[in-house]
């Protein structure tokens, strides 16, 4: 694990050597940069970042700021959180291994997310040390998620394909409006949970990516250019616009997953702290496995 | 305060001969660091016989500044004048500014062991920065301020062919169209792509 991180950072820092030689934005290339911007025939995504950053992206995030957690305040006083028993019987969920992976992507996201909004509201923070300080975080913190996404994508994905009970959990939203325990088809994993994994693994990724090439800017990779057609700067812009509309995504559903497994179903979370689930919570809203584990004699 | 006395910046393409002392007197001026250079000399359709030209860009301090519609920190302000200036001890050099600019004029000295991206450095019309005028800090950080002076900007004083023109938009479009009319050919200032990128 070291010498991953010494090596990263050496590499990190041979690219920061080679981009000062041969600059792909101040160099010979700021004509075809230039050219982007505005030209008949180019995709104008200068002007579009420019509107959008100026006039959305920061709206939005309030909104999902705002909206989501008052949306789960009216959730938890009106329906009310699920409880289940912490005394019966436990259903061992989640090994050492998958506990470890989560823990990493969990911190690194406890420290990205928040920073990433100090980052997008800079202007009330009044910028300076403490905005600069948290984007340097929010780029450190990359690194062990950056680490630990394969490995959680991996050892899940089985689990997370789509399945006829998937269906079934959105019509009814995963039984969390209402009151009633009845069982929720679901298999290890429901339909919240599946899309939550799919977009922190893969969409984590293009966070990496878009993210990486706003941090590195002045690189080097012709074939990023043939393929996609676009100037370094398009690309650049790209990924900034990548990186807010995911970031969307990405923070909203983060939220669901904190409200979910603290609040809504009161001490969920101490099923990846320890690796076991209570019984009576597998058996409701994870009936489909449930059933699957008694035929295996598991339960 | 209208934009026809707005500050702005003009290169004559066909006085331009592509000497590169704008950039030098720039570097000089201001005591820049290795790898950054707020004006740069371009050329235009390269080895075309008969269609090069060549351009000196810098920040064109826009009329409607896209770097400061996208900045998260809103580090940037314009001056009543038109010049388009930024706070360094705000800036987090996230790099949206060069995202959303259209002439590629910020530009990120790395900084620290990882090599992040330092504070945006840009042309600043040589008026200095926010901190007190003449102050020590202000030229560490932004340069000379020869707009308190009451001289032109460093690169226009020196350039020998008096192609770069900076001065208010009302003269600087009333130089253009002399010379176009002495010389019978060639466009206003008003038909400058570049013109219209920064001030339309």
């Amino acid at each position: 694990m070291k010498k991953i991180v010494i090596l990263s950072l050496v590499f990190g820092l041979a690219m920061v050597g080679a981009f000062a030689a041969d600059s792909q934005i101040w160099g010979e290339m700021r004509i075809p940069n230039i050219l982007s911007y505005g030209q008949e025939q180019s995709l104008k995504l200068g002007a579009l970042f420019t509107m959008l950053q100026n006039h959305y992206f920061g709206k939005i995030f309030l909104a999902i700021l705002v909206l989501v957690p008052l949306v789960f305040f009216v959730h938890y006083k009106v329906i009310g959180p699920k409880v289940f028993s912490h005394e019966g019987k436990k259903v061992y969920a989640f090994d050492m291994f998958n506990r470890v992976v989560h823990q990493i992507a969990a911190i690194s996201f406890i420290v990205i997310v928040p920073t990433g909004f100090v980052i997008v509201f800079g202007d009330f923070f009044g910028g300076g040390t403490f905005v600069r300080l948290c984007k340097n975080l929010h780029g450190i913190f990359t690194i062990p998620f950056a680490i630990v996404v394969i490995p959680m994508f991996v050892m899940w994905v089985k689990d997370m394909f789509l399945h006829w009970d998937d269906i079934k959990w959105l019509m009814i939203v995963g039984g969390y409006l209402s009151k009633v325990k009845n069982p929720v088809p679901a298999g290890k994993f429901n339909a919240g949970q599946k899309t939550w994994y799919w977009l922190a693994t893969l969409g984590g990724v293009l966070m990496i990516v878009t993210g990486a090439m706003m941090y590195f800017l002045d690189f080097k990779i012709e074939m990023l250019n043939n393929i996609t057609g676009l100037s370094q700067i398009d690309l650049l812009r790209v990924s900034a616009i990548l990186h807010n509309v995911v970031g969307f995504a990405v923070v909203a559903l983060f939220f669901v997953h904190i409200y979910m497994s603290i609040f809504a179903i009161k001490g969920a979370i101490h099923s990846i702290l320890t690796g076991y689930k209570e019984e009576e919570e597998v058996k409701i809203l994870h009936s489909s496995w449930y059933r699957k584990l008694k035929e295996q004699g598991k339960v | 305060m209208t934009p026809n006395t707005s500050m702005r910046f003009y290169c004559d393409e066909s006085r331009c001969i592509d000497c590169h002392g704008c950039e030098v007197a720039c570097k000089e001026a201001h005591h820049l660091p290795v790898g950054v250079n707020r004006r740069r000399v371009i050329t235009l359709n390269e080895g075309v016989i008969g269609q090069e030209s060549y351009l000196s860009i810098a920040c064109q301090h826009c009329s409607d500044a896209p770097c400061e519609q996208v900045c998260p920190v809103d580090c940037f302000y314009i001056r009543a004048d038109g010049i388009v200036l930024h706070d360094k001890d705000k800036c987090i050099g996230c790099g949206y500014c060069l995202y959303a600019c259209p002439f590629g004029a910020p530009q990120f000295p790395r900084q620290g062991v990882f090599g992040s991206k330092g504070a945006m450095d840009k042309c600043t019309y040589c008026a200095g920065g926010p901190e007190d005028t003449h102050s020590e800090k202000e030229y560490q950080l932004y340069g000379q301020n020869r707009i308190a002076e009451g001289k032109v900007p460093a690169c226009a004083a020196m350039c020998s062919t008096k192609a770069l023109l900076a001065g208010d938009a009302t003269s600087v479009s009333k130089i253009i169209t002399e010379r176009v009319l002495r010389r019978g050919s060639g466009r206003g200032a008003s038909e400058s792509a570049m013109w219209n990128a920064a001030y339309k």
